[in-house]
Parts: structure tokens; C-alpha cells; sequence
């Protein structure tokens, strides 16, 4: 129980995702230790939209009115794709679609394709208790089931305490922890479940002076200082092959250089490296050599086989075996052996091919991300540059355009009629505001 | 709920707005989710506004944005108003696009910003509103409502 050292946790996306459910029947004690806890979970709602994802979100699945990645997608008829919550929000507002103001009702909303549903899925997105990234869809169940610094109900809760406090789910399996004890630092009196949080953050009695370096450190932490402390007694490096110098951490180099095994050390080192190559060569060696023993005794049992019948050698093999005089039980089993043998040295390559490909394809999507981050980025910068030239380009086009109606004096007259109008100062600019916005804004949401 | 909804995408705006802005445009104040201030710049050689710098206020309701803000031009020091047949001379913007109407919720404090940059751009007239003076005197409604009021009149 420490807060260091995260083993990979038991909802790890990548592999457990399809195989949890075939796991936990294969393995039944697993089930019920989770059995046990669940009467403990408390429901989490995670907030969708208030949580930190991996790198960046991939623009495609932002709803536009939330700017977060999507949340209950669904698809409008003119094809543009928007949190369920969000539109309904909108239509209530206005019933036109958001992004390029066509006609649209509740009615016309259809839930978006799986793909998007599953990309979403499987963003990557941080625990908001325990900060490691998971996939979208699996933080719930994380957070419900096995996030370690999620809140469960207090293990006293079935016990006849009947603790009702909540605890992170970490302290859960040291029992109910709402007692009164003492903080070893400070003697303040204070509840079980924050002694550590108090000696770590709070207790005023919490930093001490290393007596021998003078470094400040957390009482709570002094075992894990000793094996780095620089005044500390150590041990010369070279002790191993026979040196018994003790200095203070921080002088060893120097004795390094006086050392009388400053030349035996790397001697005896590279031989210790040599002879665990060999140990491990010759480990190879006699496990071929085995292999091949055992074919050999398979191919002369091959070789009796055709004077020896065949179904009493198998009848006398399996139940006879006991009594001696019932033949060698040598020949059967060893040519099965031999065929185990060559199943598991198959086995083995295979786990190790695919090893190396797991490798080699973490390397490469690494490597392709690395490549794309800033072509990304440029082009979302090319895209908003865009946007604004092209808004430019269509506005000075609309001034010609209008300076051309004007210059021929009554043209198509558009604002003949609102010209000609007697109404108040304001509502006399409206119509050229209006329009011209219109083209604006249009122009601008159809680049979003 | 709804305010929280409106602090959320605000503070997503927030972020996006500090990492990066179009050019011209500049934050000179978020210190919360009801109120910001920018700057912006007219980037042509537009004569009117040449060398000039216009502060825009923008004040969100809890309904942000599924409704618009309100966005006025702001008088201060070294921050005039600027000239404009749609902006009246107490910074109060005719835009449609900051009407109920006009208003779409994709629409940002960025997008709007660069819609008020090419109002300007296009400009050649020097001159305020019809009757500015007399609607600087009387009006004492938000400039939400004054935009409701005369769609009603005109149409
Ligand atoms: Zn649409
Ligand atoms: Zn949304
Ligand atoms: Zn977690
Ligand atoms: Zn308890
Ligand atoms: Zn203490
Ligand atoms: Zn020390
Ligand atoms: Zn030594």
C-alpha cells in the first residue's frame, strides 16, 4: 500500500476490453473478491465535459456549442453532428441548425454513425480522482470499480460499527480506519484515514533534518533517504568482489580512484556479464539437447513400432504402466513428449514474434504521432488564416458590389425602398446591417 | 446548471484565446465568466481607423451560447468609439449577428471579434447613425432588447 509504483490497473483499455468478460469466468475468485467490494461502490456520474483528454482532441468531434469533445452525438439532416443536450438547448432557442441556419427540428435529429460513437469511445481522457488516462468510455466503470483514489463506502459499513463515512478506495481493504489514533510526528490526535494525508502535507512536525546531510525530508519517506543520502556509510562499489571500504556516500568517488580492486572490478565485471551469457547459453544448449534426445528416442520408437501391435502397446501403456513387466513405458510417452516439447518451443516463439510486434507497433504509431502533431497543428493555423482572408476577400467584393449599385444611380434597388423610408434614425440602418452580417456570418460558420 | 454550462465553454474559449489569436486582435481582460474585455485592430489602411485601437466589452448571460453576449465598444483613454453608420457614439453596435436573430450558438467571442474587424474594414462612410445624438440621450434599454425592438419596427 503505497502511492507509488502503479501496477498496470485491472481496466487497462487496451486488453481488457474485449477479454474481461471471458477472464473473470475463467477465474472465479476474481469475480468474488469484486463481488465482495461492490456492495461498497458508490455510483460516480463522471461530467463528460469537465475532463482533461490525452494531446488533442481531433476537431471533427467538438460539438460546436459546447467546444468539447462530443457528448451523446447525434446528427442533424444537413449532416452536421452536435451534443444531444447542446441542440436541444439550441432548438429551443431557435429552431434553425446552428452552423448553417437551415430549417431544423427535434424531430430531424438522428443518433450519429457508430464510427463517431466509437471514436469518442475511445478518447483518452484523464480519471478525475486518480489523474491516469483512460478511455472515454471506460472511465464510469473505472471510477466505480477500481479507481484507487475514487471515493467507496468505509468497509465498516457491514461490519456492526455500521461506519457511514465514504473513503478512498485504496484504504478500503484495511478495514474501517475512522478510529482516533495518534500522528507519530506531532502526537496531535486525528482519524486513521488522514493520518496519511497529515503526515505527508499537514503535520507541522512533518519535515525533519537529515542529521547526517542536512537535507529536508518527510519523516514519513526517512527509509526511502537512507539509500540515497549522501553522508550515509556506503559501501565501495566493488564490494561485491572483495573490497571492504566504508565511506560516507558522497567520498566513495574518491576512493574509487585509490581502490586496490580498481582494476579487478571491471575485470570481475565483464567476466560476471560473461558468465551469465554462457549460464544462460548453456541453458539454451541442454534444453535443445533434450528436444533431440527426445526425438531420437521417438524415431526409434518408430522404427519398433510396425513388430509391436499397436492398440495392446497403447493398452498396456495406460493402464498397465504399474505393473514393470508390462513393457517399456518409455516409447508412447516419449514420442508425446516429444511432440509437447516441439508445441511449447512453438508457443514460446510465438509469444515472443508477438512481443516484438507489440513493440514494434507502439514504436510506430509513436513515431507517426510525433509526425503528425505538427502537421496538424499547421494546418489548423492555415485554416484559420484562411478563414479570415477568405471573410476579407468576400467583404471588399461586397463593398465593389455596392459601390458599383450606388455609382449607377438607381440600380437593381435593393435599398431603394428602405432609403426612400421617413422611419426613425435606427430603424433606417437596418437593412444594410442586417444583410451584411448575414453574409458574415454565414461565412464564418461555414468554415467552422 | 446553465451557468455552469456557460463557465465551461467560456473557460474553453479562455484557452484557446491565451494559447493563440487572430492578428489584430488582442484580450485585455477575462478576470471572470461575466465579463470580458479585447482590443482589436483594423488591419487594412482604412483611413477612418487607421493607427487605432477599439476596446470591445463583451458581457455574457448564463445562457451563453445558446444566447449571444452583449458587445458594445467601450469609451476609455486612447480608446475612442469607432466611426461607423451601425455604432452609435455610446458604443452600442446594430449588428444582426448580435440579435436574437442573427445569433448562432457556434459562434465565439473570436468569430465575433473578426465579424466587428471586416464591419470596419468595408467601411467608407465617416459618419454615426441616423439621429444618434437623440438615441444616446433617450435610450435606457440593453442593447439586446433595442435590437428586438426595431426588427419589429421595420419588418
Ligand atoms: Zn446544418
Ligand atoms: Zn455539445
Ligand atoms: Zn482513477
Ligand atoms: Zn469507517
Ligand atoms: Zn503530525
Ligand atoms: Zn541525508
Ligand atoms: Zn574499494
Amino acid at each position: 500500500m503505497s502511492l507509488q509504483g502503479h501496477n498496470p490497473p485491472p481496466n487497462t483499455p487496451s486488453s481488457d476490453y474485449s477479454l474481461s468478460p471471458r477472464v473473470s469466468r475463467r477465474q472465479p475468485r476474481t469475480q468474488m473478491s469484486t463481488d465482495r467490494a461492490a456492495n461498497l461502490n458508490i455510483s460516480h456520474t463522471v461530467d463528460l465535459r469537465a475532463l482533461v483528454y490525452v494531446g488533442t482532441v481531433d476537431q471533427n468531434l467538438i460539438c460546436a456549442i459546447c467546444r468539447c469533445a462530443l457528448v451523446d452525438p447525434v446528427t442533424t439532416h444537413c449532416g452536421h453532428t452536435f451534443c444531444q443536450s447542446c441542440i436541444d438547448d439550441a432548438l429551443s432557442h431557435s429552431q434553425l441548425c446552428p452552423v448553417d441556419r437551415s430549417w431544423l427540428s427535434l424531430a430531424d435529429l438522428k443518433p450519429s454513425p457508430r464510427i463517431i460513437v466509437n471514436q469518442l469511445d475511445d478518447l483518452k481522457a484523464k480519471c478525475p480522482s486518480c489523474s491516469i488516462a483512460y478511455a472515454r468510455s471506460m472511465l464510469q466503470n473505472h471510477l466505480e470499480r477500481y479507481c484507487k483514489e475514487a471515493l467507496v463506502f468505509c468497509a465498516g459499513k457491514n461490519t456492526e460499527q455500521g461506519c457511514e463515512e465514504t473513503v478512498k478506495r485504496r484504504f478500503s481493504d484495511k478495514g474501517c480506519l475512522h478510529y482516533t489514533t495518534e500522528c507519530p510526528d506531532c502526537q496531535e490526535s486525528l482519524l486513521m484515514v488522514e493520518l496519511e494525508d497529515h503526515r505527508e502535507k499537514l503535520c507541522d512536525q512533518r519535515n525533519r533534518h537529515c542529521e547526517r546531510c542536512g537535507a529536508e525530508l518527510l519523516r514519513c519517506k526517512e527509509s526511502d533517504h537512507e539509500t540515497e543520502c549522501p553522508d550515509a556509510i556506503a559501501c565501495c562499489k566493488w564490494a561485491e568482489y572483495g573490497c571492504e571500504h566504508e565511506a560516507k556516500r558522497r567520498e566513495l568517488p574518491l576512493h574509487l580512484d585509490e581502490c586496490s580492486f580498481k582494476l579487478v572490478g571491471p575485470m570481475a565485471e565483464i567476466l560476471k556479464k560473461e558468465i551469465n551469457t554462457l549460464r544462460s547459453e548453456v541453458r539454451t544448449l541442454t534444453e535443445t539437447n533434450q528436444l533431440q534426445e527426445r526425438r531420437i528416442k521417438f524415431l526409434e520408437n518408430g522404427f519398433r513400432d510396425p513388430y509391436r501391435p499397436l492398440d495392446y502397446s497403447d493398452f498396456s501403456d495406460q493402464t498397465l504402466s504399474a505393473i514393470p513387466e508390462a513393457g517399456n513405458p518409455e516409447p508412447l510417452s516419449a514420442g508425446s513428449e516429444y511432440l509437447l516439447s516441439l508445441l511449447e518451443a512453438q508457443e514460446s516463439k510465438m509469444s515472443q514474434l508477438s512481443a516484438a510486434m507489440t513493440e514494434n507497433e507502439a514504436k510506430q504509431t509513436t513515431l507517426l504521432f510525433n509526425e503528425t502533431i505538427p502537421i496538424k497543428n499547421e494546418l489548423a493555423e492555415i485554416r484559420s488564416m484562411q478563414q479570415t482572408t477568405s471573410m476579407h476577400v468576400r467583404w471588399l467584393l461586397r463593398f465593389r458590389l455596392q459601390d458599383n449599385h450606388r455609382r449607377l444611380g438607381t440600380g437593381p434597388g435593393s435599398n431603394g425602398g428602405s432609403d426612400g423610408a421617413t422611419g426613425g434614425g435606427s430603424s433606417n440602418d437596418s437593412p444594410l446591417p442586417r444583410r451584411l452580417s448575414d453574409g458574415l456570418s454565414r461565412d464564418i460558420i461555414t468554415k467552422l | 446548471m446553465a451557468t455552469s454550462f456557460a463557465t465551461k465553454r467560456l473557460s474553453k474559449e479562455l484557452n484557446k484565446i491565451n494559447g493563440q489569436l487572430p492578428p489584430g486582435i488582442s484580450l485585455v481582460k477575462a478576470d471572470d465568466f461575466q465579463e470580458w474585455q479585447l482590443d482589436i485592430k483594423v488591419l487594412d489602411n482604412n483611413p477612418i481607423y487607421l493607427n487605432q485601437t477599439y476596446r470591445l466589452m463583451f458581457k455574457f448571460s448564463s445562457s451563453y451560447p445558446i444566447e449571444p453576449p452583449e458587445v458594445t465598444f467601450l469609451a476609455c483613454p486612447d480608446r475612442p468609439i469607432p466611426m461607423h453608420p451601425h455604432i452609435y457614439s455610446n458604443g452600442i453596435i446594430c449588428l444582426d449577428l448580435l440579435g436574437m436573430q442573427g445569433w448562432s450558438p457556434v459562434q465565439n467571442v473570436e468569430s465575433i471579434c473578426m465579424s466587428l474587424q471586416s464591419m470596419l474594414t468595408g467601411n467608407t462612410k465617416n459618419e454615426r447613425p441616423e439621429g444618434d445624438q437623440q438615441f444616446v440621450a433617450n435610450n435606457r434599454r440593453r442593447p439586446r432588447d433595442i435590437d428586438f425592438y426595431y426588427h419589429d419596427n421595420t419588418v
